[in-house]
């Protein structure tokens, strides 16, 4: 009986300790992950402002997506710093194609 | 066959350059855009034009004139008179800076050849600030504000006369810069300030009638009621960068003070009239 609970035990701390070292694996994976989807919507932030095409809210967005990082909400993090970066693409392409100076046809010279 | 090709390639040379040829003198676009306004509102007389929204929309210039009957912006207007009169610390007054006294709003936004670069009315206060060893006002709140409102006070009734002097490349390039911003798409809302105060000027957004472009740069400073003080030109045009959701430039840094070259270089011509009120 005594034996039996021992093994018992053991094989429960096994298992909770197993699981524990897997989650922090995870946990640090999915920061990592999460900040690198950071760091490159803080590059397409700086490659739009580059060009004078940043957006009102890139950068507020990619402090945000930070402070969920910090506080383990990776998903919401992650979610973020895609925005981000598609704000950042977006706002380089449109200073892009707004290069050359386009007067409107309404103005007649 | 090859008669065709010949011709068609002729004709496509011919027509890149005419998308060249486009380019414009200042003084051709100051008439496009001042008759543009004429055949959009053709009842509205041109001088009309500095009291922007309330130019064309009678309800809001009823409302607007109530507002002027007790003007908000006159403890504005007394301060930067105190402002201008009280010496800096080492003795000297703003008037060592300008010695043709406050009334010198026309000459601003002028080009400076030695400095090679626009400078506006803000930048110069602050310039003679820093020459006397004072700090630099805030560009866009606080006392800045104040002798600005002074300065536009005494100013009223001056005419716009924006000049781009000829014999400085650089001058038409900052003019031409300013030009590029005001008819730029930018922020997430795609649009360029032409978009709002030209072609759909007179047009409601939510329940603001958009102002007409001529005319813009004449009021300003303007005491905002949405402000609940008086703010500058730069604020106003960070304010707008905002609403289409672009990240806003440096006030009195080199884009908006381009901006605001062609801005009142469209203008010229129409008395000066600051400090204004708006809603």
């Amino acid at each position: 009986m005594h034996k039996k609970l021992i093994l018992l035990l053991t094989l429960l701390a096994a298992i909770v300790c197993g699981g524990t070292t897997t989650t922090l694996l995870a946990d640090e994976a999915s920061a990592a992950k999460v900040q690198k989807l950071i760091d490159a919507a803080d590059a397409a932030r700086k490659e739009a402002a580059s060009v004078g095409g940043e957006w009102r809210d890139t950068g507020k967005m990619i402090k945000k997506a930070k402070k969920l990082l910090k506080k383990g909400d990776y998903t919401a993090a992650a979610k973020l710093a895609n925005d981000a970066a598609k704000q950042g693409h977006l706002g380089y392409e449109q200073a892009m194609s707004q290069k050359d100076l386009k007067m409107p046809s309404y103005l007649h010279y | 066959m090859k008669k065709v090709f010949r011709t068609l390639a002729l004709l496509a040379l011919t027509c890149s350059i005419g998308a060249t040829a486009q380019a414009s003198t200042p003084e051709e676009d100051l008439k496009a855009f001042q008759d543009f306004y004429k055949k959009r509102f053709p009842n509205v007389e041109t001088s009309d034009y500095v009291n922007g929204a309330y130019s064309i929309d009678p309800v809001g210039r009823e409302n607007w004139e109530a507002i002027e009957e007790f003007p908000p912006y006159e403890p504005f207007i007394d301060d930067g008179m105190t402002m201008w009169e009280t010496p800096f610390a080492n003795g000297k007054t703003y008037k060592d800076c300008f010695p043709d006294g406050p009334a010198m709003k026309g000459k601003f936004p002028h080009w400076d050849k030695e400095k090679g670069m626009v400078v506006t009315l803000e930048l110069a206060l602050n310039q003679c600030r820093e020459a006397n060893g004072e700090k630099p006002l805030k560009y866009k709140k606080g006392p800045i504000n104040n002798i600005v409102s002074y300065i536009a006070s005494e100013s009223r009734g001056q005419l716009t006369n924006v000049e781009i002097p000829k014999d400085d490349p650089r001058a038409l390039q900052a003019y031409e810069d300013g030009k590029k911003f005001y008819y730029t798409r930018r922020g997430q809302l795609n649009f360029a300030c032409a978009h709002c105060h030209l072609q759909n000027a007179g047009m409601i957004l939510r329940t603001e009638v958009l102002s007409p472009a001529l005319g813009h740069t004449t009021h300003f400073p303007v005491y905002r009621s949405k402000w609940g003080t008086v703010g500058t030109l730069h604020r106003r045009f960070t304010g707008c960068n905002k609403q289409v959701r672009a990240k806003p430039f440096k006030a009195h840094g080199e884009e908006y003070r381009n901006l605001e070259y062609f801005l009142t270089y469209m203008s010229n011509g129409l008395p000066l009239n600051g400090p204004g009120a708006r809603k």
